[in-house]
């Protein structure tokens, strides 16, 4: 209980030191708030476009007044209006987050399928012909950015094999079947980056905890061979596995903004690169927040998580 | 071959894309922002080596600029980033207190954001292009530098020079940069390559969604942003940016992984494998058992056994022609220093010799099962390690050193011996608790009840040993394996362990093979007693012969330097040792291998190896002058 209840008022502190930070950064950048957000498009801003911004963003008042404003919207689930059409920014972010979510769990889905069984057999057969073939590839899918990999698998199935539609986005409900379809290549890309990561440390793990003494005793036992590895191998490297895919899920967050971009999958990322062109800071401010708060979260349940699944983290 | 292979090829890429992207304005390249409607979309030709965009220029030209644009901004960033971080590092390890809060602290607000998140939001404020572009990366990476020289830090401060320094009144500051220093530049020439190709990843992403490297400059995510709207008409020159980009992000990975396993040898020992050992690890010979009927009271007989270990510098025998013989409800002892081989004959016994690098290579180990007239003795020497678990707990139990390390820490005791008794015994799960409960009391563990909840790391070493004895125990064995089991404890811990082992081999007249290095225990639990050096057993011989009349040089080095109270009242005595070091494996010397440090070698124990010599009828000793000692 008590290593629950730290690590919670530990991620309240972290989301409490985000939404300040990003609160800040707008005054912290040198200039005229106001001018800063008006001039993306080169040209000087007009004097009465700048004070109404000025006061549509309340930037005319005290510093302190404009923060605990800010902090109580928050806090109320309210994060402003959009620059560009005016409509709330927190509903446009709960009707695509989901999508967002989809993607990445869709993707970390398939990291673990492939990821386990490769790195286990990769491991057993440590320094043999599979070993070699998967730590290759993973090696190379380590190395390729996932828009270059979302670009070619666009250019492999949907220009040359013409198997599946280049992009795009069908509700579940409307369409189960081609909602699957539009989702497999965007999970896919970002799988190939996030395999690699999964595979590199179930082997790593596996191969350390092969040479535990606690497998030896488990062996002297009597227990088979199987009994063994699962019992004694793949269930302790489960926490080293689950706290990386954790970390890497974070990373993910920011990486499906290039994945959506390519497949025109309209999740968050569509919205904030929009809102970054349209230099909209309450929307990226908006979605960034939300997408720290899922961060902060996925942490929070990685830490559970691994104290579920390590005793001497929960006792201690 | 084939790393060698890909790390040559990301050298020799690595060189010629920096070399190109730094003297581009010297080539005959191009101007890579210059149109040509002309050949829009162009194909390779010899004029376009690449061929050309969508704007008709040329791509082979804009890659080389590319290259030089990417290299410019993650160089740069990567350089920034660790100055940054490096101070960081020192300062909040250094100091600590609140300067380190102060200084580490707010990284982790970093840390929070996704990198690419954290770009997006400093775009929006200052808008794209590269100087910006370059802060941000900076920015983004400075963490990592910080949290590994922060590590370090950490663990440099507390050696004794650096306190000794500091007590002294010399300005530790000094001493802590040139310690620290030193050892943190490998790590951070490691992670420079890492930050290095994260940099040029998200500099091309960036560039990507038209929000990093602002036209007409070029670079690689931008020419792909570019060519994907024409992938119908010209895939050539998709392919052309995403090559570049791949094979450098690959290259510098794999330099990377260079870098970390020269600076971290451990990592990548790789593993050597005897010949013929991935096929199953079994003998040549036979997989059948052999079985004959038993001698009477025999338990264990191991006959010439030999196994080898492979190391990094060839194949070692850990083990060389050892004969032993335990009986029923008989402690022998096997004692030597480490490297001796009594630990590898334990292994070897229970065949749990190290995976895929050791193995039995010849010999007999016979094993008899049964009682009286009908009792049959098997060889289990070419029984296949993964046949054998037939045998262990039931037949033969082992409890090993370090009590802690033999209990996996993320199950219950009661899982553990449930665990046990259940692989021996078809009974329900409540059954077995009952049986585990039973198992505890018989070692002797107060609370029963609690402790079969508990954790191993909630119990005391001593506690955890006889847990360990209690799972060996589960399958009722007539053979019981103890590897140092005492070594780890406290000595009154060790007196308590020792007469629980005692006590069970009093009851359960099984036979127990005790492997220690330390004499003193041995005369408490032996019957009789086996040395070992050099994987040879030197002598053998009862409790009362080895102790009072030794006949290898050896046993009387291993008795000297036990302490005795005699000595340590006369007080003018120093305490004996064996005056040298156990030869390597690898570099035996010829004939005794205790010559070189023996004070009564000649010159023909140089020759051959001398033969084990029969003393008494119970004793044995390996020396050719064990008559004059």
């Amino acid at each position: 209980m008590n290593y629950v209840l730290r690590r919670a008022v530990s991620a309240v502190a972290t989301l409490f030191a985000v939404s300040t930070l990003l609160f800040l950064l707008l005054h912290i950048v040198p200039g005229d708030p106001a001018e800063i957000l008006l001039s993306g498009g080169g040209m000087a801003p007009s004097q009465e476009s700048v004070e109404a911004l000025r006061s549509q963003l309340g930037l005319d008042r005290p510093l302190w007044q404009q923060y605990v404003t800010y902090m109580g919207n928050i806090l109320q689930g309210d994060l402003g209006n959009s620059f560009q059409d005016g409509a709330p920014i927190a509903q446009e972010i709960v009707k695509r987050l989901p999508r967002t979510l989809e993607l990445i769990l869709t993707a970390a889905l398939l990291a673990v399928v492939i990821g386990m069984p490769s790195g286990l057999l990769a491991a057993l057969r440590r320094g043999g012909f599979w070993d070699g073939l998967f730590s290759s590839v993973s090696s190379f899918g380590l190395s390729i950015p996932v828009f270059v990999t979302g670009t070619l698998l666009i250019l492999l199935f949907s220009q040359i094999l013409r198997l599946v539609p280049a992009g795009g986005f069908v509700s579940f409900t409307e369409d189960p079947v081609q909602h699957l379809i539009y989702l497999l290549m965007p999970a896919f890309s970002i799988a190939v980056s996030l395999t690699p990561v999964v595979f590199r440390m179930v082997r790593t793990s596996i191969l350390e905890f092969l040479e535990k003494e606690w497998v030896r005793t488990a062996r002297a036992k009597g227990l088979g061979e199987r009994s063994v590895l699962v019992r004694h191998v793949v269930r302790n490297s489960l926490s080293p596995v689950v706290t990386v895919l954790g970390l890497h899920l974070g990373t993910l967050l920011g990486g499906t903004v290039l994945v959506e971009y390519v497949f025109n999958w309209p999740g968050l990322s569509g919205m904030l690169v929009q809102a970054v062109e349209q230099r909209d800071y309450p929307a990226v401010q908006g979605i960034v927040l939300v997408i720290c708060i899922l961060f902060v979260l996925i942490n929070l349940c990685v830490d559970l998580l691994y104290g579920l699944l390590d005793p001497r983290v929960r006792y201690n | 071959m084939l790393r060698h292979f890909t790390l040559i090829f990301a050298v020799a890429f690595l060189l010629l894309i920096g070399g190109m992207a730094v003297l581009a304005p010297l080539l005959p390249l191009h101007d890579p922002v210059q149109m040509d409607v002309m050949s829009r979309l162009g194909k390779p030709s010899l004029t376009y080596l690449l061929g050309n965009d969508e704007y008709g220029r040329d791509i082979f030209s804009r890659i080389i600029y590319g290259a030089q644009a990417s290299l410019a901004v993650s160089l740069s960033a990567a350089v920034l980033a660790a100055i940054g971080g490096v101070a960081l590092g020192l300062l909040g390890g250094y100091f600590q207190g609140w300067i380190e809060n102060i200084t580490m602290r707010p990284l982790d607000v970093i840390l929070s954001f996704p990198p690419m998140l954290l770009a997006l939001l400093a775009v929006t404020l200052l808008g794209p292009g590269t100087g910006t572009l370059t802060v941000i990366l900076a920015i983004l990476f400075i963490p990592a530098y910080a949290r590994v020289t922060y590590g370090e830090v950490l663990s440099v401060r507390n050696l004794e020079y650096v306190e000794a320094a500091r007590a002294l009144g010399h300005r530790s500051g000094r001493i802590l940069l040139r310690t620290v220093l030193p050892n943190v530049a490998g790590p951070i020439l490691v992670q420079f390559s890492l930050v290095v190709a994260s940099c040029i990843v998200l500099e091309s992403g960036l560039s990507f969604l038209g929000l990093g490297v602002v036209p007409p400059d070029s670079s690689w995510g931008l020419m792909i942003r570019g060519a994907r709207p024409y992938m119908h008409m010209e895939p050539l020159g998709l392919l052309w940016p995403c090559l570049a980009l791949v094979f450098t992000v690959f290259s510098i990975n794999r330099l990377c992984d260079f870098l970390r396993d020269m600076f971290d040898p451990k990592a990548s020992v790789a593993a050597f494998t005897l010949p013929g050992m991935l096929a199953g690890q079994r003998l040549s010979r036979t997989a059948h058992a052999m079985s004959r009927k038993a001698e009477p009271d025999s338990l264990l007989q191991i006959r010439d056994l030999t196994t080898e270990i492979s190391t990094p510098r060839g194949p070692i025998r850990a083990i060389d022609g050892v004969t032993l013989q335990v009986r029923r409800g008989e402690a022998v002892a096997l004692v030597g220093e480490s490297g001796s081989g009594k630990s590898m004959t334990g292994l070897s016994v229970m065949k749990l010799l190290p995976r895929r690098i050791g193995r039995i290579a010849s010999g007999e180990i016979w094993y008899s099962r049964g009682e009286g007239e009908n009792a049959r003795a098997i060889d289990l020497a070419p029984v296949p390690a993964s046949h054998f678990r037939a045998y262990r707990g039931r037949d033969m139990g082992m409890v090993f050193q370090e009590p802690m390390a033999c209990l996996n820490p993320v199950y219950t005791i009661g899982y553990q011996l449930v665990e046990a008794i259940t692989v021996h015994n078809n009974v329900s799960k409540a059954k077995a608790e009952e049986m585990a409960l039973a198992e505890l009391k018989r070692v002797g563990i107060p609370d029963p009840e609690r402790r079969l909840r508990e954790y191993p790391h909630q119990l005391s070493g001593g506690m955890r040993q006889r847990v360990a004895i209690a799972i060996a125990l589960c399958g009722q064995p007539n053979l019981l394996i103890a590897d140092e089991p005492t070594t780890a404890l406290d000595v009154t811990v060790q007196a308590q362990i020792l007469e629980l082992l005692e006590d069970i081999r009093r009851t359960s007249n099984i036979g127990l093979i005790f492997i220690t290095h330390n004499l003193g225990v041995v005369a408490e639990i032996a019957d009789r007693v086996v040395v070992m050096y050099c994987g040879q057993v030197v002598e053998e011989g009862s409790v009362e012969e080895i102790f009072y009349s030794p006949r290898h040089p050896y046993t009387r080095g291993l008795l000297a330097s036990v302490p005795k109270p005699e000595d340590l009242n006369s007080g003018e005595k120093r305490l004996a040792s064996i005056p040298g070091t156990v030869p390597s494996p690898l570099a035996l010397p010829p004939g005794c291998r205790f010559a070189p440090r023996c004070s009564y070698s000649t010159e023909a124990c140089s020759v051959a190896v001398p033969e084990l010599e029969v003393v008494t009828e119970s004793q044995a000793a390996r020396c050719i002058r064990w008559k004059e000692i």
